[in-house]
């Protein structure tokens, strides 16, 4: 830890904190779950579930990073969080740029997830709406 | 930190770690095999690379064979071949009397891809200049974490056993390509693949501890007074390197995860649902894969690898030119600056690789537009470097002869990427010889010239000689002309539409054999130039014999070095005893101004060492 | 010269060496689950219905697992911190802890998650009169109540629908019917059947039955491509499928739980089905399109869960070897020697820990849950 405490801030202040810290996760957790078997996804749509679940998570995970990892303290890395921060949305601008552009959202199609692939089609297994036509196996 | 005049003080207390430094009666296993001092790892790896860079060399001329003369046997090891050799998996050798199949044309292909950049130019340019020549240079007493060091070239060691015992197993080495494209690497029924996927995985973790390693190493070992703007160039180059390996290998690592996992546990990562290998009925695999998932995963760590392949060449021929030239780095901080921008965009220029797998326009058009700009960067420090030559009284030597052949070379393959970046050409220049030459004008002549310059000016501090200078300045000058017979004429080739990957060069598609056809042959001038190639690839293989002579005779029976500093440079690798002790220098070293301080005017030398307190005001 | 800024920070960085050098791995293995990640979101976003069946993950266990990571993620700062209070035996009781609960996720995953996923398995059949025949079957049997028939309905429509939209229009072909593998026929020289128990093994539950066997028909009559295929090595004609859950034994008005349960009404050993009081079916391998556990290969879902759940838990036991030499006599020697660098030590192997924990926190979300 970069910035240096004393003996008492590590049993009384950063202790307490340490407590705070589990509570959060554990209330966290216990909340995703709850709101999954209240059927969060079949009431507000799988979009709705899939941002809330991310939402707590990522909760949990900056005070795991913040607190636990004590980066709160390490005043030399502040840049760190920028970079994270700065890292995820790299992340997200990538995959909308790759696989957003290529793929049809939930509502053009039909409200089923997934594109529909027209350069390889579905074999042995294709089922329900998606159904495509028969292949033409390749002569041998 | 303490110096060697008080030895270990701290050694008691430090017990758990680098329990080898200041013992200098070591058992030979420890001090050279086992070691974990920074310049017996350097040159542990140089020296397999180089092996490796031979073996690489070696499958090429293999497989120029073949192009050149396709169906006649090999001459001289086409019959070694035939019983040394693996079997194929239906037990036939694939060097029938002598003669090289497709299947060891694909394997030769996808290996040489392989050893060349895995174990070959990335070992030699980040892992062995970087490990001998990085502490040195910032005056550092060792590595950071000398046993992740050593754990980094064992693991290095094992990936390049596993690829080379891949060759003996039944049904050969990978035949997918060096890129192991899915489903087809996925499906190939023959283990080598898997071999090349566990050997990439041993690689990659080997790259990923020494990269941690020369970041840490840079960020805390720089000694008193060596300022970030006061680090060589050099330095500055396998910085971003190390990061470039960081961030950009582990996608690779999940990537060859998942084609195990497809290979071994029968997955669908990469299959889509209803593939066929062979027969009329789909595979028995689940499907739902994405073949364009490995192509994604696998480009994003190879377009930043391409800047492995360069920035550290780019940093050596910066260190050797301005030697050689007397002159200060043009541009220092403009030259560092363009790095970190080069470094950034490689990350987002790897689908420019893709762009005839059906990816919509707007994608194209992200990734066409950053590989424009990433030129900027690159066109500024081959810029910077030229400047740097004007005005220098350049010192030849085969050191500094590389270095500046570097640039023209390195230029050439530059500018003929620009036509590969835009989507519209791309289209008639995919996968053709064109990228082909392209690509070995940047790795061949452009970055493993920078090896030969980079071994040529280190090696006096290596091993206290010099390499022979005449035939040095013979090995470079057969070096670039071969190296010109070779590539040059598949511009044309590419142009003419020569596909990359047929096992023989293309004949089958010439107007020789098919007189009827006029439409998409290709003419006999252009099959003829296979045969001039391949000359000059044997004419490229003996001149290396030269190199290779000079070197192991100049490390008993060269020239010995008069002075510490034989080149007169100012940097501190330098300014260590020659070849430097266990702990690099004698005392502390401590720096008091820019790397680069070559003809300062008022100053009495044409050179004044970073550790040099007696500058002249205007320094 | 010995290396510096091994104990001590570096007074212009702030930052002692390991610190610098886990945080940079730390970037790595960022990058490394990030590729993982992505992949994710490519093969959902791209995926056909049916093979992306995670509802059919056991969401307590996911729970349970995440609270054991995140109490050991507590317990190792609290470690930390006794350390730095010079507090051995603190440290070495919430070290121990944290040791203690890394078992306990791995013993869950490996011991108790993925074995019950191997012998679990998923049928459909050639065509929809197979499958009638079948489901007809296994809701005549009187054994059967109708928690079996939600079950199905339950699985159904967490394999089709993610999205949680009707499954009807699914072939009935395709819908899996849902179970065990606990005996299999195979065919003599004279064309008799004979029948095959599968094992039991120390006495677990799950252990009883089949365990990671594979079926597909797509495999008959290639000579090369094909896949491992568990019937087509056995030479299995038949199998006996005992359906998930609802099996409920009326006259114990237990599980049947193990393989001599399960046999033991017909009392002869043979498949009991033929009098109507067993709980297995017996279904012809001509009538099976496909046959899988719910291993890797099952579908897309189930090979990332493997990859990712793997790669992470092998994390989790790279942690476990690291706290275990942590806590061995020469750590404390080291301790006593050179305190500070040792609080050092247990700073980064905590900032791992909690990476560790961290790629959890996401996994459980994204596999489990949503």
């Amino acid at each position: 830890m970069a910035d240096e405490h004393n003996a008492e801030w590590y049993e009384n202040t950063f202790k307490r904190m340490i407590y705070w810290v589990g509570g959060v996760l554990i209330a966290g957790t216990a909340i995703t779950y709850a709101i999954d078997k209240w059927g969060v996804a079949e009431k507000f749509g799988l979009l709705t579930a899939v941002i809330f679940g991310l939402t707590v998570a990522t909760i949990k995970a900056a005070t795991v990073i913040v607190i636990f990892m004590h980066l709160k303290w390490d005043w030399k890395f502040k840049t760190i969080s920028l970079t994270l921060i700065s890292t995820v949305l790299f992340f997200i601008g990538m995959m909308w740029l790759t696989v957003g552009s290529e793929v049809k959202t939930y509502e053009s199609n039909d409200g089923k997830p997934g594109r529909i692939d027209n350069t390889w089609k579905h074999g042995e297994h294709a089922i329900g709406i998606n159904k495509p036509a028969e292949i033409e196996p390749p002569k041998e | 930190m303490e110096t060697t005049t008080q030895p270990d003080v701290a050694h008691e207390d430090h017990h758990d770690s680098h329990d080898d430094h200041g013992h200098d009666n070591q058992h030979f296993l420890t001090k050279y095999v086992f070691s974990s001092d920074h310049k017996v790892i350097g040159i542990q790896y140089g020296i397999t690379s180089l092996v490796f860079l031979l073996v690489g060399f070696l499958l090429i001329m293999a497989m120029r064979w073949q192009i050149a003369k396709p169906g006649e046997p090999l001459p001289i090891m086409g019959a070694v071949l035939e019983h040394v050799y693996a079997h194929n998996n239906a037990g036939e050798p694939v060097f029938k009397d002598g003669v090289m199949s497709s299947d060891a044309y694909n394997q030769f292909g996808a290996m040489h891809g392989t050893i060349m950049v895995f174990l070959a130019v990335v070992p030699l340019g980040f892992a062995a200049f970087g490990n001998y020549v990085v502490p040195l240079q910032i005056g550092a007493p060792d590595m950071c974490f000398p046993r992740v060091n050593m754990a980094s070239f064992w693991s290095f060691f094992l990936g390049c056993v596993v690829m080379t015992v891949s060759f003996f197993i039944p049904g050969g080495a990978a035949q997918a390509g060096w890129t192991s494209y899915s489903p087809l690497a996925s499906v190939i029924p023959t283990d080598g693949q898997s071999f090349w996927l566990i050997g990439m995985i041993l690689l990659i973790t080997s790259s990923l501890l020494g990269a941690v390693n020369f970041i840490a190493t840079i960020i805390q070992l720089r000694a008193p007074g060596m300022t970030w703007f006061r680090m060589p160039f050099f330095v500055w180059a396998q910085f971003v390197t190390a990061f470039l390996l960081l961030l950009a290998f582990p996608p690779l690592e999940a990537a060859g995860i998942m084609q195990l996992m497809d290979r071994v546990a029968d997955t669908s990562f990469f299959l889509p649902s209803g593939v066929f290998d062979t027969g009329s009925t789909p595979m028995a695999v689940s499907g739902g894969g994405s073949p364009l998932l490995w192509q994604h995963l696998f480009w994003f760590l190879g377009h930043p690898e391409v800047y492995v392949l360069i920035l550290p060449a780019i940093g050596m021929v910066a260190e050797i030119l301005c030697n050689s030239a007397r002159r200060p780095l043009w541009g220092y901080k403009v030259m560092v600056a363009a790095l970190f921008v080069l470094g950034f965009l490689s990350f987002i220029v790897w689908a420019h690789h893709m762009y005839l797998t059906g990816m919509s326009a707007k994608v194209a058009t992200f990734f066409q537009t950053t590989t424009m700009i990433i030129s900027i960067p690159s066109v500024i420090l081959l810029t910077c470097l030229f400047m740097t030559l004007w005005k220098g009284s350049i010192r030849f030597n085969p050191a500094s002869m590389f270095a500046l052949a570097f640039l023209p070379m390195f230029g050439i393959g530059g500018l003929t990427g620009l036509p590969l970046g835009f989507s519209f050409t791309d289209l008639h220049l995919h996968d053709s010889y064109y990228v082909i030459a392209h690509f070995h004008y940047v790795v061949a002549p452009g970055t493993i010239f920078a090896m030969f310059a980079g071994i040529y000016f280190w090696f006096p501090k290596m091993t206290g000689r010099k390499m022979n200078e005449y035939w040095g300045k013979v090995h470079f000058w057969g070096s670039l002309i071969f190296m010109n017979i070779i590539f040059m004429p598949m511009f044309i080739q590419g142009f003419a539409g020569l596909s990359r990957r047929m096992s023989d060069g293309g004949a089958t598609y010439s107007l020789v054999q098919n007189p009827d056809v006029t439409s998409g042959a290709l003419s006999e001038l252009i099959i003829r130039l296979n045969e001039y190639i391949t000359l000059g690839a044997f004419g490229m293989l003996l001149i290396q014999v030269v190199f290779i002579v000079n070197f192991f005779h100049s490390i008993r029976n060269g020239e010995k070095v008069e002075n510490d500093n034989p080149v007169e440079a100012t940097t501190l690798d330098w300014q260590t005893p020659t070849p430097p002790p266990h702990g690099n220098f004698t005392k502390e070293p401590e720096v008091h101004g820019e790397p680069y301080a070559y003809s300062v005017p008022g100053a009495d030398k044409d050179y004044i060492p970073q550790t040099d307190p007696n500058r002249p005001k205007t320094a | 010269m010995e290396i510096p800024y091994n104990s001590t920070a570096r007074p212009d960085t702030g930052l002692y060496n390991g610190k610098v050098g886990i945080w940079l791995f730390l970037a790595s293995e960022v990058m490394l689950f990030g590729a993982l990640f992505s992949a994710y979101v490519l093969l959902r976003v791209g995926a056909e219905p049916g093979n992306w069946s995670m509802g059919l993950m056991s969401k307590e266990v996911g729970a349970f697992n995440t609270l054991i990571l995140i109490a050991s993620s507590a317990t190792i700062v609290l470690a930390w911190v006794s350390l730095k209070l010079k507090d051995w035996n603190g440290y070495r009781k919430w070290k121990i802890a944290t040791v203690v609960f890394a078992s306990m996720f791995l013993i869950v995953k490996w011991g108790y998650e993925w074995p019950a996923k191997f012998t679990h398995y998923d049928v459909t059949f050639v065509d929809d009169k197979a499958a009638e025949t079948v489901f007809a079957e296994v809701l005549n049997k009187d054994s059967y109540n109708d928690e079996c028939q939600k079950h199905h309905k339950e699985i159904w429509s967490a394999r089709y629908n993610i999205d949680g939209k009707d499954w009807g229009s699914v072939d009935t072909k395709d819908k899996p019917l849902d179970g065990y593998i606990v005996g299999y026929y195979t065919e003599n020289e004279n064309g008799e059947r004979e029948h095959h128990k599968v094992g039991q093994a120390f006495g677990i539950y799950f252990w009883s039955h089949a365990f990671a066997w594979r079926h597909d028909k797509r495999n008959d009559g290639r000579t090369t491509g094909a896949k491992r295929d568990t019937f087509r090595e056995k030479g299995v004609v038949a199998v006996e499928i005992e359906p998930a859950h609802g099996t409920w034994d009326k006259h114990t008005d237990k599980h049947a739980l193990v393989t001599d349960r399960r046999y033991a009404k017909a009392g002869d050993g043979q498949a009991s089905d033929a009098g109507g009081h067993g709980h297995a079916i017996t279904i012809e391998t001509s009538q099976i399109s496909r046959v899988s556990s719910y291993e890797p290969a099952h579908s897309t879902f189930f090979a990332v869960y493997y990859t990712l759940t793997g790669l992470h838990a092998l994390h989790v036991f790279g942690g476990i070897l690291v706290m275990l030499y942590h806590l061995m006599p020469i750590s404390r020697r080291m301790y006593e020697s050179d305190p500070d660098r040792f609080t050092n030590r247990i700073e980064i192997t905590g900032l791992f820990w909690h990476f560790v924990d961290l790629v959890w926190i996401f996994l459980f979300p994204i596999l489990y849950l949503f």
